[in-house]
C-alpha cells in the first residue's frame, strides 16, 4: 500500500520526491566514502536489501484492502545511513519485477519509506546511548520502537502525499492509516526480536550494538 | 427369433433415419447476435485481487479518450461493462484507495489480453531480484577490491621510492 503508482500524484510532488531522493542518496554515498565503508558491509547491504525487496510480497488482508510488510525499520536499524540507497535499490527492483509503485514515483516512494527509516535509526541510536543495563533488552525494545515508528511515519508521509492530490482523500487517508496498524505491530515485533537476536549472536551487524559494552 | 432380430434392426434403422432427417430438414436457422459484457479483472502483483477498486472506463474514439463509465470492482477485483456500439477500443483504469493504480487497453477487434497465467511466475521474479542484488554487490566488491589493490600498490611504490632515496 505504501507504494504510490504512476499518475496518482501531481508533477511538483513527484519532482520534489526525486530532488530529495537524489540529495539524500548523494549525501549517503559521500558519507560512506568519507567513512571508508569496509568491504564487509557490502554483503550486509545486499542481504538486507534482498529482505526488504521480498518483504513487500507478504500480504495481509485487512478489511477491504490488503497491506504488506515494509521492513524499512529493519533496514534503517541495520544499515544506518546506507538504508536510504538500500531502499532506493529495493524499490527499483520492486517496480521492475513486481510492478509495485511506478517509475516516476520511485523518488517520492523512496522518501516515503527511506526518511522514516533514517529517523527510526536515529531514535534507535539515541535510545541505545541512554542504554539499559542488560545487553539485548535495550536493543530489542528500541528496535521494536524503531520498527513500528518507521511504518507509522511512512504511512503519515503517504497520507500527506495523497492529500496533496486534493481528491478528497481524507476518508481514504484514515483507511490507509487504520489498515496499517497490524503492520506497525508486526514490524515492531519483527524488528525488535531480530535486533535482540543479532545483538546476542552477531553484534557487529548492528551499527552500535558492538560498540556499547 | 431371427425374424424378431431383423425387425429390431429395421426399427432401429427407421428411428435413426427419422432422427437423421430431422436434423437435415430442420427449420430455418436463426442466428441472433448478443453483445456480452466486457469483463476486466484487476489484481496486485502476487495474485491478490484488487478489491473494491475504483474502475474508470474511457472509450477511445479516433485516438481521443472519452469518459464512458465509472464503477467499483467487486471483491474479486472484477468489473464488467457493456461496450458501446461503434467503439472498439477502451481504456480501463483501476485505482485502489491508497495510491495503487493500473491500466489496460481493451481492443475488441483483437484477441483477449494475456491472462494471469502468462505473467512470469513470482518465484522467478524473486530469484531475478536476488540475482540483481548479488550482481550489484559483486560490482561494488570488485570496485572496492580494485581500489584497495591500487592503494596497496601505491603504498609499495612509495615505500620503494623512499628506500631508494
Amino acid at each position: 500500500m505504501v507504494h504510490i503508482s504512476d499518475g496518482v500524484l501531481s508533477l511538483p510532488v513527484l519532482a520534489a520526491g526525486w530532488a530529495i531522493t537524489i540529495a539524500l542518496m548523494a549525501a549517503a554515498i559521500c558519507w560512506s566514502k568519507r567513512r571508508r565503508t569496509s568491504a564487509e558491509e557490502i554483503p550486509k547491504l545486499s542481504v538486507v536489501t534482498a529482505a526488504f525487496f521480498v518483504a513487500s510480497l507478504i500480504h495481509i488482508p485487512v478489511g477491504p484492502t490488503s497491506v504488506h510488510l515494509i521492513l524499512s525499520g529493519l533496514v534503517g536499524v541495520i544499515l544506518g545511513i546506507l538504508a536510504y540507497p538500500a531502499i532506493f535499490i529495493g524499490l527499483v527492483l520492486q517496480f521492475f519485477l513486481f510492478q509495485h509503485g511506478g517509475i516516476t514515483t520511485i523518488g517520492i516512494n523512496t522518501v516515503v519509506m527511506g526518511v522514516p527509516a533514517l529517523i527510526s535509526y536515529g531514535i534507535f541510536k539515541a535510545g541505545n546511548k541512554l542504554g539499559f543495563s542488560r545487553k539485548g533488552v535495550s536493543e530489542g525494545i528500541f528496535g521494536a520502537i524503531a520498527g513500528g515508528l518507521a511504518v507509522a511515519l511512512a504511512v503519515l508521509f503517504l497520507v500527506i502525499c495523497l492529500l496533496t492530490t486534493g481528491k478528497g482523500f481524507s476518508g481514504v487517508a484514515s483507511l490507509v492509516a487504520v489498515a496499517h496498524i497490524p503492520i506497525i505491530l508486526i514490524e515492531a515485533a519483527v524488528v525488535g526480536s531480530v535486533v535482540a537476536f543479532l545483538v546476542k549472536v552477531k553484534p557487529e551487524l548492528i551499527p552500535l550494538g558492538g560498540a556499547r559494552k | 427369433m431371427k425374424r424378431k432380430r431383423v425387425f429390431a434392426i429395421l426399427a432401429m434403422i427407421m428411428v435413426l433415419s427419422v432422427s437423421a432427417t430431422t436434423i437435415v430438414s430442420a427449420h430455418r436457422v436463426h442466428v441472433r447476435t448478443e453483445i456480452g459484457e466486457i469483463g476486466v479483472k484487476a489484481w496486485f502483483g502476487g495474485g491478490e485481487p484488487m478489491r473494491d477498486a475504483d474502475v474508470t472506463v474511457y472509450a477511445i474514439k479516433e485516438g481521443k479518450e472519452e469518459l464512458y463509465k465509472e464503477g467499483k470492482a467487486d471483491e474479486n477485483g472484477k468489473f464488467s461493462f457493456a461496450p458501446k456500439i461503434g467503439v472498439e477500443e477502451y481504456k480501463v483504469v483501476a485505482e485502489s484507495p491508497g495510491g495503487h493504480k493500473g491500466e489496460t487497453v481493451v481492443n475488441l477487434t483483437q484477441a483477449a489480453s494475456p491472462g494471469e497465467g502468462t505473467e512470469m511466475p513470482l518465484y522467478t521474479r524473486v530469484i531475478a531480484g536476488f540475482g540483481y542484488l548479488l550482481g550489484l554487490a559483486g560490482v561494488a566488491m570488485a570496485y572496492m577490491g580494485w581500489k584497495m589493490k591500487k592503494n596497496y600498490e601505491g603504498g609499495i611504490k612509495r615505500q620503494v621510492g623512499n628506500k631508494e632515496k
